[in-house]
């Protein structure tokens, strides 16, 4: 039978306790949860074979499921989806060997969940104005080329994209300065996808202290009320997600 | 997404539900390549790579054109083979029957190849 790892989680209670902590909640399999400890952390574990994993939809939202379950309890760094060893002993070494490293991302998450913000626009109207300053950068054709031919064209209408794109990822950089500002005093560790779409054109996740949840809500309303041009979806508390940073892979 | 995880929403129906496709896409846009479609995985893969190298060729030569470093026939004969590159790109797309969405491969946490 091999184990299948949910997550690393920071111990602040007995190892008895932690047991039965996790015990409650039922595993991918059916089978209970069960914790291995090392010093003063632990993964979370249960019996599973591998030769019956399968990666489909429900599988991955059930591993969700557990995760979600166990951040309640304690702190953790989520493990990566269908990651197994083969016996409790090479838990205890992968936990030994990486001891430093879960423990330091520990300490980065620890009493703190991660948001979800999504910024999303109506990019016709939105990229209107935008589109029509990074035109007048272009001026004309004959700004760059002599001639007028079919190919000088062809060049012109690159430019043109080449400098909407330019403008686009300029207007977003001045929204995260401003998303920042408005964060400014609850001060998160956030990361940011730019122009992830036409329409996404900000996909971003923050990692805040349990007890400033309110304050980021509240401040993320205000932003809303600054832009009736854009739509915002905030989601949340997550399991710090991506916010781990393991400097090894195992 | 489970309702209480929502905290707030403003994105009307319609464009959350283009947000959301837009996002499996992404999901979906890995090479997958199995014993039955290999050939396709194949042309997937080197096409992808094809179009990220002729994107790069793109954005330096705009650069270069922009810098006002070239001549008039040096630009000319730019204009025409990136515009061939991109014609014969399209023309291979077709006969893989592949999109551009199928060459932007998502490189998880990295994002999006282009």
């Amino acid at each position: 039978m091999d184990k299948i790892i949910y997550a690393v989680t920071g111990n602040n209670c007995s190892q008895e306790e932690l047991n039965s902590l996790v015990k409650g909640i039922s595993g991918i399999s059916g089978s209970s949860l069960y914790a291995l400890s090392f010093k003063n952390i632990s993964i979370t574990v249960s019996d599973f074979s591998s030769s019956k994993f399968v990666v489909d939809k429900e599988m991955a939202i059930d591993f969700a499921r557990i995760i979600e379950q166990l951040s309640q309890k304690l702190t953790l760094l989520p493990v990566r989806f269908g990651t197994f060893l083969k016996s409790d002993e090479d838990i205890l070494k992968l936990l030994t060997d990486h001891y430093d490293s879960f423990y330091n991302n520990l300490i980065k998450v620890w009493d703190k969940d991660e948001f979800g913000l999504k910024v999303i626009w109506d990019y016709a109207k939105g990229s209107e104005k935008i589109k029509e300053e990074s035109e007048k950068e272009v001026v004309k054709s004959d700004t760059y080329f002599s001639k007028n031919t079919v190919h000088t064209n062809y060049l012109l209408e690159k430019i043109k994209k080449h400098k909407l794109e330019d403008a686009l990822l300029r207007h977003v950089e001045k929204l995260i300065e401003e998303i920042s500002g408005f964060l400014a005093e609850i001060n998160p560790e956030c990361k940011f996808k730019k122009m992830v779409s036409n329409s996404l054109i900000l996909d971003g996740v923050f990692l805040i202290e349990k007890d400033k949840k309110d304050e980021f809500i509240q401040a993320i309303g205000a932003l809303k009320q600054q832009h009736n041009d854009l739509h915002l979806l905030l989601t949340g508390p997550w399991p710090p997600y991506s916010f781990v940073e393991i400097d090894q892979s195992f | 997404m489970s309702e209480n995880k929502i905290l707030l929403n403003s994105v009307p129906i319609e464009e959350f539900k283009e947000s959301i496709e837009s996002i499996e896409n992404a999901a979906a846009s890995r090479i997958n390549a199995t014993p039955e479609n290999a050939d396709h995985g194949l042309a997937q893969l080197v096409l992808t790579l094809i179009e990220l190298i002729r994107k790069l060729v793109e954005k330096q030569a705009i650069r270069r054109v922009e810098g006002g470093s070239l001549s008039d026939e040096e630009i000319e004969r730019l204009g025409e083979t990136l515009m061939k590159l991109e014609t014969k790109m399209e023309e291979l797309k077709q006969i893989f029957n592949l999109s551009d969405e199928d060459l932007n491969i998502n490189l998880g946490p990295l994002g999006s190849l282009m």
